[in-house]
Order: structure tokens, then C-alpha cells, then sequence
């Protein structure tokens, strides 16, 4: 039975069939948990927990999708340059909020998850929980975090952002939807935007260049500020 | 759309070549991003012939981290141990960082 698992077709595979599955029911139901990348990711690792395969034999083919992360980071330089139109009369406002958002995310998570004893790697991987997954990635490889804790993290930071953002911003006196936008961009990257877009195409290219700033920002100082840390 | 998917590979190879002979600590598909943002900006390749790989490969982006989303279970016993300092700080973190992002753009944005 072994042999099938770890075919590279296997992992591909079930990835895309679940995946597919996922978005049906996340279409049908409009409920914030019934995300498409949360369900298919619990559906996956119960399937795996069920039948006892390892992740290393999923990861066989699931490395493939994973490897498409790269072209993906690429293509956001093209909806950078797309968006960047859009907001040119506030890129100053704009690109400070997203610099000391993006910097109090990654000191505000280290600082809090060392008072409450969390060991140096899970620190080293939270660093990079508000920026885009596979620059997430990218971060927490370079700076000796666990990438799949970031990947979780970043996937729920998203989630969390989504389904509860505007809320919370509404309830703190943020109104204005370019604000929304923006922060939602910064706070819970791609995810965050998918909800910006629902309310106005200005406040979604707001978020969208939000998370390729923040991602960018993130990359160049996170190394240096968990320095402050360790 | 072949056209397209070149040029996005293209930069992606562009940004770790850079990366390896320069050997600066910050990954190739980022350096691609900006090459690609920058050759955009100075109109040596142009947006419609990029726009139809980019956008699918955006649009198809969860997808692609749905194997990292599942190495979560590799980690077991480090959540067990860790994870109300996970949730906790992680929650207030993104909280302050909505709020910050946006307070500072509503006090400050140009346009009213």
C-alpha cells in the first residue's frame, strides 16, 4: 500500500480533489470557518491521521503545490504595479501606516509570546504571522523558525483577520474604508484582502498593495528585530 | 498566457540568480517581485503580457499552501506544549496591528 502513497501523484492529487470539495462547501456555506485552505487542510490531515500515512509520504507530491509559491510572490510584483495607480495620492499616509503596522505586528508578537515562556523556535516562526504565506515562508526558513508553524499561523492570522477584521476596526473607531482596506492588507495579508474586496474595489487594491508592502517590509527587518529578542 | 507564464518564470529565475551571485539575505521570488514591478514601472515588458499568468497565479495562491497547512501535524507536541502562548499572542498582535494600520491612515490620508 506503501508504494501508492508516495508516488508524487498521490499527494497531488488528493490535494486538488479535497481542495475542490472545500470550495464547493465554503461557496455553500458562507460560514467564516468553512474557509477553503482550513477545510482542506483538517480534511487532509484527518485522511492521513485515518489511515496512518505520514506527512513525509504526502509531502512527496505536496511539495510540488507548494513549490508554485514562488511564481506566486512574482505575480504579486504584478498586482503591485496594477494597484499602485490607485493610491498615489495617499502613498505617503499610506505606506507609513502599512511601515509602523507591519513593524509593531512582528515586536507586539515576539514581545508577548517571550512573557508567556514560548520557546525560541515557536518565537522565531510567529515573527512573520501577518504577511503573505509563502513569504511567511521564506522568513521563517531565513531566520531558523519552523515553516510549517508559520504557514499555520499565518493561514489562522488570515482567517482570524477575515472573518472578524472590519468588526473589530469598526468597534475601535476605524470607519473609513480605505483604512479598513489597508489594514486588513497588513494584519492578515491575502486572506484579510479577500475581505477588503467585499467591501469596495478601493479599500481590496488598498489591502492588496498593504500585503505586498508588509511582506517586503517584513522580510528586510525581521531578521534584525529578532536580534532584539535572542 | 505561455508568453506570460515565461516572463513570470523568467523573474523568478532572474531574482535567485541575483540572490546567489550578490549573496544578500533575502529570497529570490521577492527580488523577482520587485525586478518584475520595476521592468513594469520603466515599460520594459508590458502589463498584457504578464497580467494573464499573475492573476491565475494569485487567484490559485490558497491552494498552493494547503501542503504547508498540513505539516502542522508534524508539530504535534511542540502545540501541545505552546500553544496558548501561540493563540494569545498572536491575537492581541494582529488586533494592535489593524488598529495601528488604520488609525494612522484615517488621521492622515489626503482625500476626506
Amino acid at each position: 500500500m506503501r508504494e501508492i502513497y508516495q508516488q508524487p501523484l498521490f499527494g497531488i492529487f488528493m490535494t486538488l480533489v479535497v481542495f475542490y470539495l472545500a470550495q464547493i462547501i465554503s461557496r455553500k456555506w458562507k460560514f467564516v470557518l468553512c474557509n477553503p485552505v482550513l477545510l482542506s487542510v483538517v480534511s487532509i490531515i484527518c485522511f492521513l491521521v485515518v489511515f496512518k500515512i505520514d506527512f513525509e509520504d504526502y509531502n512527496i507530491g505536496g511539495q510540488y503545490l507548494g513549490f508554485l509559491l514562488g511564481p506566486v510572490v512574482v505575480s504579486l510584483g504584478v498586482l503591485f504595479y496594477e494597484k499602485y495607480e490607485q493610491i498615489k495620492e495617499n502613498i505617503i499616509p499610506f505606506t507609513s501606516a502599512v511601515f509602523i503596522g507591519g513593524t509593531m505586528s512582528i515586536l507586539s508578537v515576539c514581545s508577548i509570546a517571550v512573557v508567556l515562556n514560548a520557546s525560541e523556535p515557536v518565537i522565531r516562526s510567529l515573527a512573520p504571522k501577518s504577511v503573505t504565506t509563502p513569504i511567511a515562508l521564506e522568513i521563517a526558513i531565513s531566520i531558523n523558525g519552523i515553516p510549517y508553524i508559520a504557514a499555520g499561523m499565518v493561514i489562522a492570522v488570515g482567517i482570524f483577520g477575515n472573518a472578524f477584521g472590519p468588526t473589530i476596526l469598526r468597534n475601535l473607531g476605524i470607519r473609513d474604508k480605505k483604512a479598513i482596506g489597508a489594514a486588513l492588507g497588513t494584519a492578515a495579508h491575502g486572506i484579510g484582502t479577500a475581505r477588503a474586496l467585499e467591501e469596495g474595489k478601493l479599500p481590496g487594491a488598498y489591502g492588496g498593495l498593504a500585503m505586498c508592502i508588509n511582506g517586503l517590509l517584513t522580510a528586510i527587518i525581521t531578521p534584525y528585530i529578532i536580534k532584539l529578542f535572542f | 498566457m505561455f508568453k506570460a507564464v515565461l516572463y513570470i518564470f523568467l523573474f523568478l529565475v532572474f531574482g535567485e540568480l541575483i540572490v546567489y551571485l550578490l549573496h544578500i539575505p533575502i529570497a529570490g521570488n521577492l527580488v523577482g517581485m520587485i525586478t518584475i514591478f520595476i521592468a513594469l514601472k520603466l515599460k520594459v515588458i508590458k502589463l498584457k503580457d504578464v497580467k494573464p499568468a499573475s492573476d491565475q497565479f494569485i487567484k490559485y495562491m490558497v491552494l498552493f499552501f494547503v501542503p504547508y497547512g498540513v505539516g502542522l501535524m508534524t508539530l504535534h507536541d511542540i502545540l501541545k506544549i505552546h500553544w496558548l502562548a501561540i493563540v494569545v499572542s498572536t491575537i492581541i498582535s494582529t488586533v494592535l496591528t489593524l488598529y495601528i494600520t488604520g488609525l494612522i491612515l484615517q488621521k492622515f490620508r489626503k482625500d476626506a
